[in-house]
């Protein structure tokens, strides 16, 4: 093998290994860039909204886990609460096309006209490259991000991990928590939590 | 469901005589409850309960090709089934003998747990105080309502009612050879104790765990099921490097493990998938930390696991 094949081989392995060997982001760390599609058509960057709490909610319309928390009208309620304090909320959907929980714009549109969700808006991501920054390994995953940008809380919805309606109610919601106290100025006391839900569907 | 009340009636019904006796074997398995994309059955390793005693049920998952269930720690999605047992006065349950799990999932997104059959054995255990009285003198009645995650593409939650009828004997009956079958292999698949003649420690590494192994025999792979979740990093891959007398494993640590842990608990499994069970404390092993600051070549920096590289994100 000549030495310019050789270079070329081993650009192309690290190009391949860089995913697994970039860091997905953890708590602490400045929250990964990113440029999404909404299902509105327009286009977002994370960085516009530099200043505000940014809450990512991984999304999958067919998971139970999902289901729990849209069927009790919670989702649609933590939405609303937050949402109305100046809190950016973006439901994001990693699914790859083809995979179960894709689903188009229009889709997405009919899904939050139906269920009376609220987020910001609903991020396209079916490349699953948002999901791999952030680490997402299931739906529902919880991030949220502080004004300066920095990662406060990723993990579970709540400390409930069933599929159970009846856990809704009294559960202590970590995305909540998160938020109130950083707002108040105080350290995020649960900033890392073993997600719960059903497997992100990235692409093979 | 439904066939199982029936044989449960009959059971009752026929109280007397020897006959009865052999109407209630038949009722050794109730039947398979559908649960989704399978069913599951409720099986008594033998027709007997006793005062005193402890006894084995088992909770024989049958699923569709492809469908599976979790383990205790399911991993990095899923739930593993559970179990509210509805038992005599007298009678309390153990713990559920988790079978050696195998890795599902994806490169990325690691799971733990079982495809298409597996048997979970429970021990009852019987106080010497037990007693049956009145109509139903002579059996003792089990109940069992089981919630289970079933995942492929999807995950569907399912729930099951399940329940068991068992006479009392002072002298346990020789179990039906099927029955005997399934629990000989129920049995075979749990993970067991490390032969005394090995030698397994961890150490706390820092971002890591290095899980040492004196074995005296040679494995080429070995990987580590951790018991209890948020404690490994389960989508990472586990380096293996041989060292003397065996090999060591090193474990990424969990985004979620905050504080140190005193002991790791899990299964390893060997070739053959061949589990044991590990239960040893951790232990901070300063010739490992010392060794993580010396010169290293940039090829074997970029190649190391990421937790240790900080980059600064992209530009697009």
């Amino acid at each position: 093998m000549n030495r310019l094949t050789l270079y070329r081989t081993l650009v192309v392995l690290i190009l391949v290994a860089l995913p697994l060997l970039i860091a997905a982001a953890k708590v602490g760390d400045t929250a990964p860039e990113f440029t999404a599609t909404t299902s509105n058509g327009k286009t977002v960057r994370l960085a516009d909204y530099r200043g505000k709490y940014v809450v990512l909610e991984w999304h999958n319309n067919g998971c139970p886990y999902v289901g729990k928390h849209y069927n009790s009208g919670n989702m649609q309620r933590l939405q609303k609460q937050w949402t109305s304090q100046g809190v950016v909320w973006f439901t994001v959907l990693s699914s790859a096309p083809g995979k179960q929980g894709y689903v188009t714009a229009s889709e997405e549109n009919d899904y939050l006209a139906k269920e009376h969700a609220a987020p910001t808006a609903a991020l396209l991501d079916p490349t699953g490259e948002i999901g791999h920054l952030y680490d997402a390994k299931t739906s529902p995953q919880m991030v949220v991000i502080n004004p300066q940008g920095v990662v406060i809380y990723s993990g579970a919805i709540d400390d409930k991990p069933t599929t159970d309606l009846q856990d809704v109610q009294g559960a202590t919601n970590y995305v909540t928590l998160a938020l109130q106290q950083a707002m108040a100025g105080k350290p995020v006391q649960t900033a890392a939590t073993r997600p719960y839900g059903c497997s992100v569907k990235y692409a093979d | 469901m439904r066939l199982g009340y029936l044989l449960l009636s009959f059971c009752r019904v026929v109280e007397v005589g020897a006959a009865a006796l052999l109407l209630c074997a038949t009722a050794a398995r109730a039947a398979g409850a559908p649960i989704p994309h399978g069913t599951l059955e409720f099986v008594a390793e033998n027709q007997w309960i006793a005062p005193g005693r402890t006894i084995h049920l088992g909770l024989h998952f049958q699923m569709e090709k492809g469908w599976h269930i979790y383990w205790t720690n399911p991993g990095d999605s899923g739930e593993p089934p559970r179990v509210k047992w509805q038992l005599p006065a007298a009678v309390t349950a153990g713990e559920i003998e988790w079978p050696t799990p195998r890795r599902l999932g994806t490169p990325t997104i690691v799971d733990y747990g079982y495809q298409d059959d597996v048997v979970l054995i429970v021990p009852l255990h019987v106080a010497a105080g037990f007693t049956t009285h009145g109509e139903t003198r002579g059996t003792a009645q089990f109940g069992a309502e089981v919630k289970v995650l079933v995942c492929r593409e999807m995950c569907i939650p399912g729930k099951a009612q399940l329940s068991l009828t068992l006479p009392v004997e002072s002298q346990p009956p020789a179990p039906d050879a099927q029955t005997a079958e399934l629990f000989a292999a129920a049995r075979k698949a749990m993970p067991r104790p490390v032969p005394s003649s090995w030698g397994i420690s961890v150490a706390d590494a820092g971002d890591s765990f290095a899980l040492t192994a004196k074995l005296g025999e040679h494995f080429a792979q070995a990987s580590f099921f951790p018991l209890q979740e948020s404690q490994i990093k389960n989508a990472a891959p586990q380096q293996f490097a041989a060292v003397p007398g065996g090999f060591r494993l090193t474990l990424q640590k969990s985004d979620q493990l905050l504080k140190p842990i005193a002991r790791l608990k899990g299964v390893l499994v060997l070739a053959g998938n061949l589990g044991y069970i590990i239960d040893v404390p951790v232990t901070a092993n300063k010739a490992v930390t010392a060794r993580r600051d010396d010169g290293r070549s940039l090829a074997a920096a970029v190649f190391r696991p990421s937790s240790v590289i900080a980059t600064p994100p992209l530009a697009r």
